[in-house]
């Protein structure tokens, strides 16, 4: 009897002492760790249009700065306008302006697709032809390392650049993630939507076509204005 | 469906929790030298992770993950850093609380897995499996199809793993690749073969 | 007394030299592989299992005389779930990127054999001193072998130490290829029963054959 008390006295004590720790420890902490994650979001959009090659190597505060200076968030409603975070509904759709002296020169997609595993979150970045992908990065992922988890390396981001979401007659056809090598397998006038698949990760590549295309048809009215030259600098919000 | 099916797939074949995730290992290495108990624990691990995952899954969903807790009145508070230990001391409890049930009502089943219960509890596949489901933001049909198929694919490779070294008797080893050396050598082996399961499309 | 021969030093070296907790004992295999395909990832999850190794030690020597014997291995768990949710958290405010990569390998450090089976074995029968001590040389002979394969893995996969070209591109125009095997699953498990096949050999050991 009396052990049992002394049993339970005991898990008590360190109960609270495990617990208070712990606590103490998530609350101290939880300010840098939403600090990382909203970094680590602005490393991800900046490396989208190629400002910092490399962002974990940089500071904050630089980061900080270099997306102060460079990037503008809006969102845009059904027809594609563009609007300011004070008037967003619910249906609107972030975006991400690359801006330099006014002028647009990229507009930034976020991608949330399914995967092999989970979901696959990501930035696409479009030139402002609404047509051209001018960059494309994973910031999170659970792949399969060394197969489906090469997503996130520069080999396979940097095969997006200046691959066109329209065909040689102008119709939307996305971009899309070939099986194996493009230049063998797909047609010379399709190549340019295509880009070189991973070896070993048809399934990733499937899904994650499949969520570039479906974040894109989103987008596709906002694209289409860019390329009836209806925006061109911030004034034309 | 087809995202089950794929689930179920993969986590056999290609994700295969002890070849690609090497989670597991203790017991793989340690149990796998004969066929019988080999299958005994792998139908314990399979028993257990189809309960526990969608058990975490419950627990993490109402009361753990950002804003879980709205269902008392409190949406701001978010405990997901206590995952860890929660899920730990669910999947002890289950495990004991099976064993007694087993043993209750049915008394064969308890000889053939009831010996392994108390092993597993402490198996990293076992919490290996729900941190992935949480990780992988599975609902929770797909969690349950996740942790059944997890299990099959672990018995998978241990009882391929325990048939492959009671072959092994016979073989001549080198002297320094004996016992643990040779095992992880098959383990490699046999994880490529399962990895020749990703090209599969449905 | 030369430091040497002092007790202290004895529990620290030898589980780095003699033996070393992979490739002697079977613990602590389990988490070890999955975030060797980088060095730095491996390093990191290195010193997170060393400093809950040895801090799991410590208290649990600590509070030896007081645990109730019938409920310890609880007892052990939550100490050493509290200490991995410690660094966990840690490693997610000032080692973002890095937590990221080792997912859920950090949380798999409490069901790692080696934590639970230095407590059983070492610290509920040790002073609070040698325990650290045990756990400090415990944590780092693991982590010398997660750090070779690591190497390897890193070196022959990628051409790269901890994000840096070490193989030359004069190499890679003579006509050598990164060993894309050794990113994948299975080139850790062969790169680790190479390694403990060569430290056999090297080491002699004589248990060859007995169950470890």
């Amino acid at each position: 009897m009396f052990s049992t008390v002394k049993s339970i006295l005991f898990v008590t004590m360190l109960s609270i002492v495990c617990s208070s720790l712990l606590t103490l420890a998530a609350t101290g902490l939880k300010d840098y760790q939403l600090r990382n994650v909203a970094i680590d979001k602005k490393i991800n959009i900046l490396k989208s249009v190629r400002v910092v090659d490399d962002g974990y190597a940089l500071t904050p505060v630089i980061i900080e700065k270099l997306y102060d200076e460079n990037i503008r968030q809006a969102w845009i409603n059904v027809d594609g306008k563009i609007i300011t975070e004070q008037l967003k509904s619910e249906h609107d759709l972030p975006i991400y302006l690359y801006v330099k002296e006014h002028e647009i020169l990229s507009y930034i997609i976020p991608v949330d697709s399914n995967g092999l595993w989970g979901r696959i979150l990501g930035y696409l970045a479009i030139k402002s032809d609404g047509k051209t992908i001018s960059g494309f990065t994973v910031y999170s992922h659970s792949e399969t390392p060394g197969l489906g988890g090469e997503i996130e390396t520069s080999w396979f981001q940097n095969n997006f650049l200046g691959k066109e979401i329209l065909d040689e007659k102008g119709n939307f056809v996305a971009v899309t993630i070939a099986k194996g090598s493009v230049e063998k397998r797909i047609p010379k006038h399709r190549q340019k939507n295509f880009v070189d698949g991973i070896s070993g990760a048809t399934m990733t590549g499937r899904f994650l076509s499949d969520g570039l295309t479906q974040a894109l048809i989103e987008y596709e009215v906002f694209s289409k204005r860019f390329r009836n030259q209806e925006i061109t600098t911030l004034k034309d919000f | 469906m087809e995202n089950l099916i794929s689930i179920f797939l993969n986590s056999l074949f290609v994700g295969n929790i002890l070849l690609a995730y090497f989670l597991g290992m203790c017991s793989f290495l340690a149990i796998s030298k004969n066929l019988d108990t080999a299958t005994g624990l792998g139908f314990a691990v399979t028993f257990v992770l189809a309960i526990t995952t969608p058990a975490n899954w419950l627990v993490y969903h109402y009361l753990l993950a950002p804003g879980a807790l709205s269902w008392a009145g409190l949406p701001t508070i978010d405990l997901s850093f206590l995952k860890f230990i929660t899920f730990i001391a669910v999947i002890a409890a289950i495990v004991q609380a099976l064993e007694m049930i087993i043993d209750r009502y049915s008394p064969p089943l308890y000889t053939a897995l009831g010996v392994f219960l108390p092993l597993i509890a402490v198996n990293c596949a076992i919490l290996g499996v729900s941190l992935f489901m949480v990780e992988r933001e599975y609902s929770f049909v797909e969690s349950v199809i996740f942790g059944a198929s997890s299990g099959i694919g672990w018995t998978l490779a241990i009882v391929t793993m325990a048939g492959i070294r009671q072959k092994l008797r016979y073989a001549r080893v080198p002297k320094g690749l004996e016992g643990f050396g040779i095992s992880m050598i098959i383990a490699g082996l046999m994880a490529m073969s399962f990895m020749l399961f990703s090209g599969i499309t449905l | 007394m030369k430091i040497t021969r002092t007790k202290a030093f004895r529990v620290f070296f030898t589980p780095i030299w003699e033996s070393n907790p992979v490739s002697g004992q079977i613990l602590g295999i389990c988490s070890a592989l999955a975030v060797t395909v980088q060095l730095k990832t491996a390093i990191v999850m290195s010193l997170a299992l060393t400093f809950v190794l040895a801090f799991s030690n410590f208290s649990i020597s600590l509070m030896r005389n007081y645990i109730p014997r019938n409920i310890r291995i609880i007892i052990e768990l939550t100490v050493i779930a509290t200490l991995v949710i410690f660094a966990d958290q840690v490693l997610r405010a000032f080692l973002y990127n890095i937590s990221k990569q080792l997912s859920i390998f950090v949380g798999l450090i409490i069901t790692n054999c080696i934590i639970l089976g230095r407590a059983e074995t070492y610290a509920l029968g040790n002073p609070p001193f040698l325990s650290l001590l045990d756990g400090l040389g415990n944590g780092l002979g693991y982590s010398q072998i997660l750090i070779t394969v690591a190497i390897l893995r890193e070196l022959f996969g990628a051409g790269k130490l901890l994000g840096y070209q070490v193989i030359p591109a004069s190499l890679y125009a003579a006509g050598y290829e990164n060993m894309g095997f050794m990113v994948l699953a299975p080139g850790a498990f062969i790169a680790i029963g190479l390694i403990v096949w060569l430290q056999k050999t090297v080491a002699k050991e004589e248990n060859d054959g007995k169950p470890h």
